[in-house]
């Protein structure tokens, strides 16, 4: 009695969805501790799955050959852990939350894809535990403490060190008001660009060690030959994440678009103008007539007031949308919270410390510039640990899923839209 | 013996109800038999064949009648509902509603005196698939055999036409409804199930795309005495099915519909492959399925169709069903789960395995039962005196139904035996 219709669909050649060698499949040894950590991370639902594949075929943006996000949630129930953290579907997928929405089981596959990205932020992150720590609440106030001492230091450091090294600092009335009474420039951009450097050398390694992981996983299945040069997978990569495309495709979440939008750009301008700052007094061109503090109509401070309008406008809105009740609303973790709390307080002391410089506010303006200072250090050295680090890790997903052709196999679906299901209507009365 | 002769109270006359009352009625216990349609046979009547020996329902079905004409301790109401049930085991007293027919039994009618009448209504035993005249017998075997007149639907002018064509005294349109009451020594519920209602299902069409039908429709769409006389044809243009699909657990074994499953639309839609592969013989069909649901013998009828070439089966939940707006075809999203290949294919017409919902769903009988979460009657906590039979109980096929319904005989005739 074993030929039943699966027997009958197996004639036809396919991608074996267990591993195997030579052929043979292999014992699968599951990995109780990570269904337990998913579970954890907000995706406990995923065990109700009964393996029905309409998540699958709702998505908007998943491939039609071994599609997502079906596979994942048995790789999950099975436990299979190398699977899923080496798997670039988890970042393709924006959780639209179509597939949780349609999900018969109420399985949420929406959130386990979410859990998965959050245990691969922590599995390619360097130090390992220092990505588990940025995930759990109870390690905030250390966390926290850590950006605090090393400023603190800074800034006991100051004075011996500028003794050590004979600068004079300029002392008047006009400069009494500035932040650089507080922390000089030199010591600001050398302390910053330290921990961007660090941040960025982990990012590398985790970045690799994602790259390798994901190559390793496909030459064991036997696919993924590029088919795509590197360059131009990143190029068009890049052109998709600027105009944010994937968003535009799913089909119910708008305001989603939106809010990633504002928030995507708003920090990318900071980011310039933090980058032009930085960097204005050593390109030669510009020296003679860069003026800091930045007057309230330079072009440079313009930008960065619009961006920061744009942080707020935009976090604000997300943070709506996901308190909001909703019927089948993904969950949002702490690992979701913490990037939007972080980026929110950056700005809002950032604003603070704004506002308070031309108040002139003694000595508040300080503590709130301490503050500010604080957060932009934690938000940059916990970048490859929190996720901040989807940034990197699905953009290397997207270049990867490219670079192998997997992005070439997108539906070609009509799919029910507004419009035709409205025409149906129509017709029928 | 006991003294005690009340009758019991059979509630719903299809199935389950007739076989309850027979079974009561032939050990010598009086019984009445309430319908709210016009006639007997319920859902299985609209049943074009059964599982698995793929015989017609109206050969047994006649073989019932037999029983219930030979039987004097059958009483039965057609077009009535139980408003108010009294009393306790073994007297209750219960108010019966009946409603007027506005054909009476004085003179016999035929078909053409409704030829003339322009009124139409839709035709409920053929799920609406096509119309009948406003003065129509309900099918060709109904039971009792009588003409019925939806009121509702009759235009004055017809009206008038209706009294000059028809024998004198035999339309009443002044006919109003009447109360009854009874007394009872013990009740059976056999209300029965409704299908599942595709307007719920928006991913599946919500019932607006006309290639897309539903299980029951599928029944009559093979029945001689249904819209196309037994041709399996496109609902949109009468194009004889070359390419069909059939959506298993439509609404079925999901949180938002219907969160069980029915236990017999795996076993329906083999039967209905079996239809079109009788009718319309080059015809290609492809099932898609969570699970292929067939216990115990039911196995043989599911392997047997996968030696069938035309056949194929698809393990995968449909996500999606659109239309193409000039062929009317449809397109079908679903993840073929075995191969891992995202399809959308293309078919002329679509069949939707839709579940059964209890009638008691949404209408609660006037007696203290209790319900499942879905509206079931829940058999473990039955009221003494009161028995649930069929499908009122759980989605079940005919046989376990009419089972079901000899136990809840038995469990009457225990009732009243006793004299409790």
């Amino acid at each position: 009695m074993q030929d039943t219709a699966e027997v009958k669909a197996q004639e036809s050649p396919q991608i074996n969805p267990v591993p195997s060698k030579n052929g043979k499949p292999v014992l699968i040894e599951p990995d109780l501790d990570f269904i337990q950590l998913l579970s954890k991370s907000g995706g406990d639902l995923f065990k109700k799955c009964m393996q029905c594949g309409t998540c699958s075929a709702t998505c908007a943006i998943s491939p039609d050959s071994n599609p997502f996000p079906r596979k994942e949630m048995a790789w999950a129930a099975w436990g299979m852990k190398d699977r899923l953290l080496s798997d670039p579907d988890v970042w393709l997928c924006y959780q639209c939350n179509d597939c949780s929405t349609r999900c018969p089981r109420g399985a949420k596959p929406g959130d386990l894809l979410a859990a998965v990205r959050q245990e691969s932020v922590i599995h390619y992150a360097f130090p390992r535990f220092l990505g588990r720590w940025v995930s759990q609440p109870q390690s905030l106030l250390l966390l926290l403490g850590i950006p605090m001492a090393l400023l603190a230091l800074a800034l006991y450091l100051k004075d011996p060190i500028e003794n050590a090294l004979g600068l004079s600092r300029p002392m008047g009335d006009g400069i009494i008001y500035s932040y650089t009474s507080m922390y000089p420039h030199w010591l600001l951009n050398s302390f910053f660009m330290i921990i961007c450097f660090l941040a960025l050398i982990i990012v590398i390694v985790g970045v690799g060690r994602f790259w390798q992981g994901l190559k390793k996983a496909d030459i064991q299945n036997g696919i993924g030959s590029p088919s795509n040069g590197l360059f131009s997978s990143i190029w068009v990569t890049l052109k998709d994440v600027i105009t944010h495309k994937n968003f535009t495709e799913c089909t119910k979440t708008r305001s989603r678009y939106l809010t990633h939008m504002c928030v995507f750009f708003g920090f990318i301008a900071l980011a310039v103008v933090s980058f032009w700052t930085v960097t204005a007094r050593i390109t030669p061109i510009i020296q003679s007539d860069f003026i800091y503090p930045f007057s309230f109509w330079s072009p440079w401070k313009l930008l960065a007031n619009a961006g920061g309008l744009a942080l707020i406008v935009g976090l604000m809105w997300m943070i709506w949308e996901r308190v909001k009740e909703q019927d089948d609303a993904p969950v949002s973790s702490y690992f979701d919270w913490t990037l939007i709390g972080t980026l929110l307080l950056v700005t809002l002391t950032g604003f603070i410390t704004e506002l308070l410089h031309y108040i002139r506010l003694e000595p508040h303006r300080h503590l709130a510039y301490f503050a500010h200072l604080v957060f932009a250090c934690s938000l940059l050295m916990y970048l490859p640990y929190s996720k901040f680090a989807h940034l990197v890790y699905r953009t290397t997903a997207m270049v990867y899923s490219e670079y192998t052709g997997r992005n070439g196999n997108k539906p070609n679906k009509p799919g029910i839209t507004e419009d035709n299901h409205e025409e149906a209507k129509d017709n029928a009365e | 013996m006991n003294t005690n002769t009340k009758p019991i109270l059979v509630i719903g006359g299809g199935i389950a109800g007739i076989t309850a009352a027979l079974e009561a009625a032939e050990v010598g216990y009086n019984v009445i038999l309430v319908e709210k349609e016009a006639y007997l046979g319920g859902r299985v009547l609209r049943m074009y064949r059964y599982f698995p020996k793929m015989c017609p329902p109206t050969c047994g079905f006649e073989i019932n009648i037999r029983r219930i004409r030979q039987n004097p301790r059958i009483t039965i109401h057609t077009l009535a509902t139980v408003d108010e049930i009294s009393g306790n085991t073994g007297n209750f007293k219960a108010k019966i509603q009946i409603k007027p027919r506005y054909v009476t039994a004085n003179h016999s009618l035929d078909d053409s005196m409704t030829e003339s009448l322009v009124s139409e209504r839709a035709n409920d035993f053929n799920y609406g698939m096509n119309n009948s005249k406003a003065l129509y017998m309900p099918h060709d075997m109904a039971y009792p055999s009588a003409y019925v007149l939806d009121r509702e639907a009759l235009s004055d002018t017809d009206a008038a036409i209706l009294l000059e064509t028809c024998p004198p005294g035999s339309i009443d349109l002044d006919m109003s409804e009447k109360e009854i009451e009874v007394e009872v020594g013990a009740v059976i519920v056999a209300t029965g199930w409704q299908p599942y209602d595709v307007k719920n299902l928006d991913n599946l069409g919500s019932g607006l795309y006309p290639n897309v039908i539903t299980n029951v429709m599928m029944e009559r769409l093979a029945a001689s005495g249904g819209p196309t006389a037994g041709e399996i044809i496109r609902p949109s243009d009468g194009k004889k099915v070359e390419n069909v699909a059939f959506v298993q657990c439509a609404g079925s074994r999901d949180d938002k519909h219907l969160p069980y499953c029915s236990a017999v639309c795996c076993m329906g839609s083999l039967k209905h492959i079996r239809y079109i592969r009788e009718k319309n013989e080059n015809a290609k069909i492809t099932v898609f399925y969570i699970d292929i649901r067939t216990v115990g013998s039911e196995e043989k009828f599911y392997f047997d169709l996968l030696e069938d070439e035309n056949v194929s089966f698809v393990k995968g939940k449909v996500a999606a069903i659109s239309e193409e707006s000039d062929s009317k075809n449809l397109i079908l999203d679903v993840e073929d789960t075995i191969s891992h290949e995202n399809l959308h294919q293309g078919f002329d017409m679509v069949v939707l395995a839709t579940g059964m919902v209890p009638v008691t769903a949404d209408f609660k009988l006037p007696v203290d039962l209790k319900y499942d979460e879905y509206g079931f009657i829940d058999g473990t906590t039955e009221v003494n005196g009161v028995y649930a039979a069929g499908c009122a109980k759980h989605p079940c096929d005919v046989s376990t139904t009419t089972k079901d319904s000899t136990s809840a005989a038995l469990k009457a005739i225990q009732c009243i035996s006793r004299g409790d």
